[in-house]
């Protein structure tokens, strides 16, 4: 049935009556949805429609077609975060948004970067990198180890700025995570930013998880110095697009982008900012999954729209968790509540004992993803084994006691086969 | 384990009932296509892309076009990875992503562990030029510019330059100047001149960014003799080759030797194993990024296996893509056609323009050929003029081949296929009459 049609009728309820709009297997129980996404239906068919279209005419389309739909899509989603559409433009995913920041400071030897050790693996990459070459900027890093409050992790990121207070004319920049990964936690980084900028840093938000599950985002209000966020992973579009929020006081920063576009203009012949325009081209890319985020809008308008979408995911977040540590034998991570959003991280019967390995990481894969076609991303953290499950419009209660029954096994497979 | 076969006809079936959109791309199995003898070249082949057939695509070569047998294995991947995301970036892809680089490293003489993918040109040439460590007043030579405002080494490539230059430590550009015609002899004589106006200087490198094959004019440069120019001077070739895979037949890097090789439409960087050390860090960076100083080994072929997410089906369907190919004959008997017909079509052009063909030695032609315009060289380039242009052929005309400004004249490129450059030819008359005249 074609989207018209579909989103003529009342949308299905949550739960497994939403699965058939998601080309998923049915039998593959999907408690991940934070590490990739999952592209709706409907979402599939205008990326076809809009692939046919380029695919007529690929000049007429690149060359006078796509820059509207373009400019329609970043302004939807300015006003989703509440901020003005020229401060939002798109790149390929968020490590490649983090990179294009942390890359155009002119970084001098003295600075010092912050980072978490929850940091998403490929961003802490980057920073290592820019730290590795001249001319040596320094980094500090961070522990976080969970379960902890926001006033614990708060003390703590305080206390890191004190010990490393900025040198005279040098920078200090932060690179916060809204929402981590291992452990999927939301973090207080609203209030970490406010920190920043009392303490003069820079702040670099990664809310690759942000979009399309924490409502009510309001630049204005929380003032990033820079925000980027995923529309991939919980905000329904086609893998892989993510924004990239400069506000206007900072666009100086952003010299290039990466790749330089042809519509760079040197720094001193500039006599406007020269942000939106470098990206709007840089070297032929599919458009698909760009311009498409505005299906996936209004396809999650359709079911009803952020706050009822993301009541949902919440509710069944917490009561899936408790039921999971019930079937497991052991403990949800959240003291006080204030660490899940849609996601939520429980722990998993293996004792602490057991070290993390690749071959422990890939035997937990295969027996879980191949021979029992069911998945919550899994991880080792502050000495204890974790699960970290997605509520997704599509998931219920039953995903999670089921799941439960499967990891039990698998755990019990595995602390076996480690004693053989 | 994924079984193959079954589930793809399943998916394919899935596909058309989901998206009735499909059954007007005429699906058909490759599988079964491929054991047809192909259509002759020319318009019979039309059928196998999803190319409105109203329109004379006689600009393959900016944004190329997809055969309908890889817009299928495209959309079979695509449901294989919504099917179960996590499986497939989890365990599938990566020995798929081999097979591409393997398969793509035998096409152009190298070895696997030299290719990796990347997004497209712009992003390899970015990635090589960003991770040299430049020193103040070393020079990145770029070849090719202009002295009048627009240079044949591409917009993109040439402001990447300019940024390297406009940010700490500030290494200089210098730019050759080239204008078309010219022959072979000239544009390495020129080369060596300029080579020779900036020396190296102690403990100081120079690097040269080379078009293969250059944009605006589209001609073919004599690359293989300004690397090794490059070679016996110590400068880093850096070769941006966005047009050559597909249309240069014979690559081969081991007799070639670049330093760097990015090359489009399979959208791939090539660095010899020697060089991977330059590489750093791929972008954006890995989580499989090691410090320098900690590497036991190249750090390199890893550093591009994972760099946040993506649609991974671009990447795998070249595969798909080399075996439409093969099935149409091959490099050798696609590129013979090709190149042919631009010699054909282009002189076919110049006699309905009455005008001239840019390639006074026959050396410039590959499958690109550039015909000079009946253009009044008084009127010159501007914004408005292409925004008309982009009109008149595209909105109003449906027919396309890009005009372009160079050495005071105005051009058009055209991508190879004959009874439409005589259209093209007719369509441009038409509008060069109107132009002066508006």
């Amino acid at each position: 049935m074609n989207r018209k049609d579909l989103y003529k009728q009342e949308p299905p309820p949550f739960g497994k009556a939403l699965l058939k709009h998601y080309a998923l297997d049915p039998e593959y129980i999907n408690l991940n949805n934070g590490s990739y996404g999952a592209t709706p239906r409907p979402v599939l068919e205008a990326a076809q429609e809009l692939t046919l279209l380029i695919e007529s005419n690929p000049d007429s389309f690149n060359r006078l077609l796509y820059k509207p739909k373009l400019i329609d899509v970043r302004t939807k989603l300015a006003t989703l975060i509440g901020a003005k559409p020229d401060e939002v433009v798109l790149v390929a995913n968020a490590s490649m948004g983090v990179n294009t920041i942390l890359r155009n400071f002119d970084w001098e030897a003295e600075d010092v970067i912050f980072v978490f050790s929850t940091t998403y693996i490929n961003v802490s990459g980057t920073v290592q990198s820019i730290s590795d070459c001249p001319p040596f900027p320094s980094i500090c890093e961070v522990p976080l180890n969970f379960p902890m409050t926001h006033s614990d992790i708060i003390e703590s990121f305080k206390d890191h700025l004190k010990a490393n207070p900025a040198s005279p004319n040098k920078k200090r920049v932060a690179v916060i995570d809204s929402i981590g990964s291992n452990p999927g936690v939301l973090l207080p980084w609203r209030e970490m930013v406010q920190i920043c900028r009392e303490e003069k840093v820079w702040s670099v938000v990664d809310a690759a998880h942000s979009i399309g599950q924490e409502v009510d985002l309001n630049m204005g209000e929380a003032k990033p110095d820079f925000f980027v966020s995923n529309c991939h992973k919980w905000l329904s579009s086609k893998r892989a697009c993510a924004l990239l929020y400069v506000p206007e006081r900072n666009q100086h920063i952003i010299k290039t982008a990466l790749p330089t576009s042809d519509t760079y203009i040197r720094p001193k012949d500039r006599l406007k900012p020269n942000f939106v325009q470098q990206f709007e081209s840089n070297g032929t890319i599919d458009l698909a999954p760009y311009l498409t985020v505005a299906d996936a809008l209004e396809f999650r308008n359709w079911l009803g729209g952020e706050h009822k979408i993301n009541t949902y995911c919440h509710d069944l977040a917490i009561k899936g968790g408790r039921r999971l540590a019930e079937v497991l034998g052991t403990r949800v991570l959240d003291p006080d509540g204030d660490l899940t959003v849609n996601m939520v991280n429980v722990e998993l019967p293996i004792p602490g004992s057991i070290k993390w390995s690749a071959d422990i990481d890939a035997t937990m894969m295969q027996k879980m993803l191949i021979e029992r076609k069911a998945y919550s991303a899994h991880f080792n953290h502050n000495g204890a084994w974790w699960t970290r499950c997605s509520a997704q419009v599509w998931n219920s209660v039953e995903d999670f006691e089921n799941i439960g029954k499967i990891w039990r096994e698998v755990c019990a497979d595995i602390v076996k086969e480690l004693k053989e | 384990m994924y079984n193959g076969s079954c589930d793809l006809r399943l998916l394919r079936d899935a596909f058309i009932t989901w998206f009735p959109e499909a059954r007007r791309m005429q699906l058909l199995n490759r599988n079964d296509l491929y054991q047809q003898e192909p259509p002759p070249f020319g318009k019979a082949l039309l059928a196998h892309y999803a190319l409105d057939s109203e329109y004379i695509n006689l600009n393959n070569g900016s944004y190329g076009t997809t055969p309908r047998p890889v817009l299928e294995a495209i959309n079979e991947l695509t449901l294989l990875v919504e099917s179960n995301p996590d499986r497939f970036h989890r365990l599938l892809y990566q020995p798929k992503l081999v097979d591409v680089r393997a398969k793509l490293a035998a096409l152009i003489g190298a070895k696997t562990d030299e290719v990796v993918l990347v997004p497209n040109a712009s992003m390899g040439l970015n990635t090589v030029l960003r991770n040299f460590e430049w020193n103040k007043g070393m020079s990145s030579s770029h070849v090719l510019k202009l002295s009048s405002k627009v240079s044949t080494t591409y917009g993109s490539i040439s402001r990447t330059i300019q940024n390297i230059s406009n940010v700490p430590p500030f290494p200089s550009a210098c730019s050759i100047t080239l204008n078309f015609p010219m022959s072979h002899s000239e544009v390495i004589q020129t080369f060596k001149e300029h080579l020779k106006i900036h020396p190296a200087a102690p403990n100081k490198k120079r690097v040269a960014v080379i078009d293969s094959i250059v944009s605006n004019p589209g001609v073919l440069l004599p690359w293989k003799e300004m690397v090794k120019v490059c070679r016996e001077e110590s400068i880093w070739s850096v070769v941006d080759a966005a047009h050559s895979i597909g249309q240069e037949v014979d690559l081969n890097m081991e007799e070639a030797k670049p330093d760097f090789f990015v090359s489009n439409c399979h959208k791939w960087l090539s660095a010899k194993r020697s060089n991977q050390h330059i590489i750093k860090t791929s972008l954006p960076t890995s989580h499989t990024y090691i410090p320098p100083a900690d590497r036991t080994g190249p750090n390199f072929v890893e550093q591009f296996e994972w760099n946040g997410t993506i649609d991974f089906t671009h990447y795998l369907t070249v595969a798909d893509a080399l075996e439409f190919r093969n099935w149409l004959g091959g490099e050798h008997k696609i590129n013979s056609y090709c190149h042919e017909l631009a010699l054909k079509g282009g002189q076919r052009l110049a006699e309905i323009l009455g005008t001239r063909v840019m390639d006074p030695n026959g050396e410039l032609t590959l499958n690109m050929v550039n015909v000079e315009l009946p253009i009044p060289a008084s009127i010159v380039w501007s914004k408005e003029i292409d925004a008309v242009l982009k009109r008149k052929l595209l909105e109003e005309r449906k027919a396309y081949s890009p005009p372009f400004y160079h050495n005071k004249a105005w051009w058009t490129r055209c991508s190879a296929q004959v009874e439409d450059f005589e259209k093209i030819g007719e369509i441009w008359l038409e509008i060069c009459d109107e132009l002066p005249q508006e």
